[in-house]
């Protein structure tokens, strides 16, 4: 068959399928309109607001006139690539998030085990803890890091007063291990709260065979809890690691590592206005976080997945 | 009984270690697993099963002071006259709440009230666009199976675009109306819709919808009428949680925001960034900070009345 008839056939099939969606006639082609029929807000939404301002973007990176986004050039692709000031964020980037994602697993997983098997004397106050911050945006979190580590801060006073060293001197909440707590103040709740619906599911009685059979606690956690988190972990990671990449507000105010969301961000701004490369470089990012995102949950059960 | 002995096998084990030993030192239990594997060792004594709980319990205490401590500090001190020193001193002064929300004689600060109106307003907005919208592909994901079922739902359920490339994004196309109202609600709406996806698709697996469906039809009723009037209305704790999870979070997007908005009135992600960078004091940023803690402490308490854990999309 060539190439014409077979696409003509396809453009064929397309049109019958959407000819009997609008009109059916049996209760398989009416089932067919109906899920359109529910679809079809979403997507309407979805392109208004997603797809087609994402083909803008896509324009503007070719832009050669940023400012009427007229002609065309791929300078702006060419500088992402050859600068290498772009490879160093992009590297900051990945190690920052990926580091945040670990500890905030890591964490999340025994918040999870501590919650779901122990009888903790405040268990309210700990879910409670856990899932307030989930509400708050990045600047809410950078702020609060200030509270904790800043001049004026609780744990940085705190230490002054001990140790007789200024406050001024003490303080990191805008040094890098600040933005690093920050993000996993905003990781943590989301990692605990996947992990949290994966231990619910966990089999308590292929534990306490475990035990009975005279496996210690880390033996039992090891080889038969860990197996069974294991698809929840991955889902945790997967989520916090495109939550962590998706951090702005944090890094805008403690501004003390240069991720992508703020080089974005100075691309556009006053002083060095380069849309079209901050185009480029939304574009990558998106991109990334799709294919990384499709990629990652086809490893995964699609139930454990949770925002 | 067990070739390898725990390296931490002395007496002092704590309450745990000896309910633990009671229930594996059976002499014929114990024997058989270390005829069987000889790797296991012996549970009651194992390092892991002394310091274990101590030490997960602690990794807990830890988190949760770090979660809550600057909550709380920030919430009190905004109603303390001093925020110097360890703990802050003077109070009870509500001038930096005062302050904040912009009455009395405070210089050029205006009056916060509008924009705080203005940005419920909108999130409101999103909140109903957004049930509008999440109700129905929720429904068709759960209920039916269809062609690209899997990929519909992790677009559905994951926000592909990060709120600041779609802010960018969004004022590069609609140049005329991308700052206006209607590109924030339509912006926090796509931008939240996944939770509210989540929520009631989670209440909607709950359902066994196939049935509720087919006694409605065989009852008479036509589709359009079961979904309205049947099985929405059944899914309505999922769908009242999701909006105000949705509303919530939408109240105080910045990222995409803090891309859009064009300044007045000022909406509250807006308000909260002005008092947290630009030339705020620390307590007065604290007052800023805690009306919004207000406002998600006021949502979590009706998503417990309504049987939630919080902010989970999970359903119970």
């Amino acid at each position: 068959m060539s190439v014409r008839k077979s696409a003509t056939a396809s453009v064929r099939r397309v049109a019958s399928l959407a000819s009997t969606t609008a009109r059916p006639t049996t209760e398989r082609e009416r089932e067919r309109r109906r899920i359109a029929v529910l679809c079809l807000p979403f997507f309407a939404l979805a392109i208004v607001a997603g797809f087609v301002p994402l083909a803008m973007l896509v324009r503007i990176s070719f832009a050669e006139d940023t400012i009427w986004m007229e002609g065309w050039s791929l300078e702006a692709w060419e500088a992402l690539a050859t600068t290498p000031a772009y490879r160093r964020v992009a590297w900051n980037t990945l190690w920052f998030v990926g580091l945040a994602t670990g500890v905030s697993v890591a964490l999340g997983v025994a918040v999870a085990h501590a919650l779901e098997k122990y009888d903790l004397p405040a268990e309210r106050v700990v879910v409670a803890a856990v899932s307030f911050p989930i509400a708050l945006p990045g600047i809410v979190v950078a702020y609060l890091i200030t509270v904790l580590l800043g001049n004026q801060g609780v744990v940085t006073n705190a230490i002054a007063t001990v140790t007789g060293a200024s406050a001024f001197d003490l303080a990191s909440a805008t040094a890098i291990t600040g933005l690093f707590l920050g993000y996993v103040y905003s990781l943590l709740p989301r990692a605990t709260m996947v992990l949290r619906g994966t231990y619910a599911e966990v089999n308590a009685q292929a534990e306490e065979a475990a035990r009975t059979l005279g496996a210690s606690r880390w033996e039992t956690f090891y080889h038969v809890t860990l197996p069974e988190i294991r698809p929840g972990i991955a889902a945790a990671a997967i989520l916090t690691f495109r939550s962590g990449l998706a951090i702005f507000g944090t890094v805008l105010i403690l501004q003390s590592h240069k991720v992508i969301t703020l080089q974005i961000h100075n691309e556009i701004s006053v002083g060095s206005y380069a849309p079209d490369v901050a185009a480029a470089i939304g574009l990558v990012y998106v991109v990334f976080i799709v294919a990384f995102t499709f990629v990652g949950l086809r490893f995964v059960d699609d139930d454990a997945v949770e925002v | 009984m067990t070739g390898d002995a725990s390296p931490r096998a002395d007496g002092g084990s704590t309450a745990t270690g000896n309910s633990d030993a009671a229930s594996t030192t059976r002499p014929d239990g114990g024997s058989v697993t270390a005829s069987q594997n000889r790797r296991w060792s012996r549970s009651g004594r194992a390092l892991s099963t002394l310091l274990g709980r101590p030490i997960v319990a602690g990794v807990v205490a830890v988190v949760t002071a770090f979660l809550t401590i600057p909550v709380l500090v920030a919430f009190v001190s905004s109603f303390a006259e001093s925020g110097s020193g360890v703990l802050p001193t003077g109070f009870v002064t509500f001038d930096h709440w005062r302050k904040v929300l912009g009455f009395g004689d405070y210089g050029v600060r205006q009056n916060a009230i509008p924009g705080l109106t203005y940005s419920l307003l909108i999130a409101t907005g999103g909140m109903v666009l957004n049930v509008l919208i999440g109700v129905p592909i929720a429904y068709a994901l759960a209920r039916y199976d269809f062609y690209a079922r899997d990929w519909i739902n992790t677009f559905a359920i994951l926000p592909l675009v990060p709120g600041l490339i779609l802010g960018i994004a969004f004022i590069q196309t609609y140049p005329e109306h991308g700052r206006s109202s209607l590109g924030l609600l339509a912006g926090y709406c796509l931008l939240k819709s996944p939770y509210m996806v989540l929520t009631v698709q989670s209440s909607f697996q709950s359902m066994d919808l196939v049935r509720l469906e087919e006694s409605a039809r065989s009852l008479g009723a036509s589709w359009p009428r079961t979904v309205l009037t049947v099985i929405v209305p059944q899914a309505r704790r999922g769908i009242v949680a999701g909006a105000i999870i949705t509303w919530t979070l939408a109240a105080a997007e910045f990222n995409f925001t803090h891309k859009v908005a064009s300044g007045s009135p000022d909406p509250f992600a807006m308000f909260l960034y002005r008092n947290i960078a630009t030339n705020a004091s620390y307590l007065q940023s604290a007052a800023a900070v805690s009306v919004y803690f207000l406002i998600v402490v006021a949502a979590i308490v009706v998503l417990q009345l309504l049987g939630k854990r919080g902010f989970s999309t999970a359903h119970q």
